[in-house]
């Protein structure tokens, strides 16, 4: 049977913590946690299978597009996801599309340890830094602040990705590889594939602006056809943003114009309504 | 006894500098989710990286303690456009009322207006740093390094990491030196004519890198064929014959229709296409 050692789990246990914690780098942990490739890398570096590791967790950065939290509402965490995923896709030899299939219930599971987190802070916040604050205390609200909500997630995080790690992962894996190549297989990759979708929908979705659909329907079928020329996403980047710019440029030069319309238009209205009054 | 009306000059505030700005930029990036709680959100974040500004502004214990108070109330908005704006201004307003305060003028920058300020702006500035940022920013960066991660590359995961937060670190000190700046009438400089047209070419180049995407990852086609007198009929070459790519963009179209009749419920669309697509290719259609 295959393992995770020890120190593979704690590792990854505390980077998780360190994410979930928000502490690590302070805002920049916000993409650490809505994009799982960064921990795809160090669970990557942890089994000493870099690659691989990239290769999955590129399969489930793709469904967790576009998911970020418009008003701190998050259904899934990406980065626990990838914590548990790309080591059962690596102890088991699983395709990158198979693991995604691991990965989608594992990251809703771990949102509830997210709430719970909330709650506790809640609980620190009413209790201490409110009092700390009206005692004009800063080195107290350092503590309540900072320092207590990050012990709080480390305490909380730790153990639970740790036991989830050491004992889960090479549970999971175990069932995953004695099933190779059956049906099973079959259904997990087609799943994997398919719900990449969402994350591109939750875009679409969330940019808005029906009209703005075209855009998105011109690239999917200019990079469906010109598939085979290989062209790179820099160079796909770079014609969006000159399709965008003409469009701006386009639509803010009609709008100047229409606005000379509408004056004129206006001042020729003034003498219809007076027209009209006759009657 | 008599009435003392000038406050002792141990007492008077400092100047801010840009410094004090970017540090409590700094320290609002830093602290953000942290002590993330139902009731207050991201309050004690903006307060304690207020606090040297506070500090510098306030000599009197109890005007501290007052303004970290004032601070501690429900906050919650995007990190860079909205904490970075709203960091800016509220140290420019708590200047001004620090001056009053010291000078024992009549309060014109009072709690209700230093909070009806953060408040109506927490949610517009929201709506666009998130759809900018988290929305498209991220995405594009993301969608320019993923090739680089499929091909098992380190990069493809560091490239979007480090420019993304460097790319927040940097806007976010821009609008709160801004915000700072013009104090209150900031907020309409950044809703502003220009950012309209900023905000559709991002939009749009957004949904462009999303077309790129779909062709390239969603990956669905049909595994079913059937003998008919000995001839075999392979349904995705027949489908391939009529429109390549036609099976990924029903998907994410039939994903998209969903939100736009039910919301968006993501962890709903997950669960339902996970079964719709396991039905489909457990009976062999996919």
């Amino acid at each position: 049977m295959m393992h995770v050692t020890v120190f593979q789990a704690l590792a990854i246990a505390l980077w998780i913590a360190a994410i979930m914690s928000r502490s690590f780098f302070g805002g920049a942990t916000t993409t650490l946690r809505f994009t799982p490739m960064m921990t795809g890398l160090v669970v990557g570096i942890v089994f000493g299978q870099v690659a691989d590791a990239m290769i999955t967790v590129a399969a489930i950065q793709l469904i967790y597009m576009g998911v970020f939290s418009p008003g701190g509402q998050m259904p899934s965490e990406p980065a626990i996801a990838a914590a548990v995923a790309v080591p059962v896709a690596l102890l088991g030899g699983l395709k990158p599309e198979a693991a995604i299939a691991i990965a989608v219930p594992v990251g809703l599971l771990g949102s509830y340890l997210y709430q719970f987190r909330f709650f506790i802070n809640t609980i620190i916040q009413q209790k201490y830094t409110e009092k700390y604050a009206a005692a004009a205390d800063t080195k107290g609200m350092f503590r309540s602040i900072i320092l207590m909500p990050i012990i709080v997630a480390f305490l909380l995080y730790v153990p639970f990705m740790f036991v989830t790690l050491y004992y889960g992962t090479p549970v999971i894996a175990d069932i995953v590889k004695s099933n190779s190549g059956g049906i099973i297989f079959h259904i997990l990759e087609v799943i994997g594939g398919g719900l990449a979708a969402i994350g591109i929908a939750v875009t679409v979705y969330v940019i808005g602006k029906k009209s703005y659909i075209a855009f998105f329907m011109l690239a999917y079928f200019m990079a469906t056809m010109l598939k085979s020329l290989g062209i790179t996403m820099v160079t796909y980047a770079v014609v969006g943003a000159i399709i965008a710019f003409i469009y701006v440029l386009v639509t803010t030069e009609a709008r100047s114009k229409t606005a000379t319309a509408t004056s004129d238009a206006g001042g020729s209205g003034v003498t219809f309504d007076e027209d009209d009054d006759d009657y | 006894m008599t009435n003392e009306l000038q406050t002792p000059e141990k007492l008077a505030p400092e100047k801010l500098t840009k410094k004090d700005v970017r540090t409590a930029w700094v320290r609002f990036y830093f602290a953000q989710e942290i002590a993330h709680s139902f009731d207050k959100y991201l309050a004690p974040a903006l307060t304690w990286a207020l606090t040297p500004v506070l500090k510098k502004l306030y000599k009197d214990p109890k005007d501290q303690a007052e303004a970290y108070q004032r601070h501690l109330l429900f906050f919650n908005t995007q990190l860079s456009w909205g904490g970075g704006t709203i960091t800016g201004i509220m140290a420019s307003l708590e200047e001004a009322r620090a001056q009053e305060v010291y000078k024992q003028e009549d309060i014109t920058i009072d709690d209700d207006l230093i909070y009806n300020t953060k408040s109506g702006l927490m949610g517009a500035l929201a709506g666009i740093g998130d759809a900018i940022d988290s929305g498209t920013i991220q995405y594009i960066l993301i969608a320019i390094a993923l090739p680089w991660a499929q091909a098992g590359n380190a990069i493809g995961a560091l490239f979007p990491f480090i420019a993304f937060s460097l790319y927040q670190l940097g806007i976010g000190n821009y609008f709160a030196q801004l915000g700072y700046k013009l104090g209150r009438t900031a907020a309409g400089e950044i809703v502003g004519d220009k950012m309209k047209g900023i905000i559709e070419g991002l939009s749009i180049m957004g949904l462009f890198m999303m077309g790129i995407l779909a062709s390239s990852y969603v990956k669905v086609s049909s595994s079913l064929k059937f003998n008919l007198s000995g001839k075999e009929f392979v349904i995705q070459d027949i489908l391939d014959k009529i429109m390549p790519g036609l099976l990924p963009l029903a998907v994410v179209a039939g994903v998209y229709l969903f939100f736009t009749r039910k919301g968006m419920n993501v962890t709903k669309a997950l669960i339902g296409l996970t079964i719709i697509l396991g039905v489909l290719a457990g009976i062999g259609i996919l």
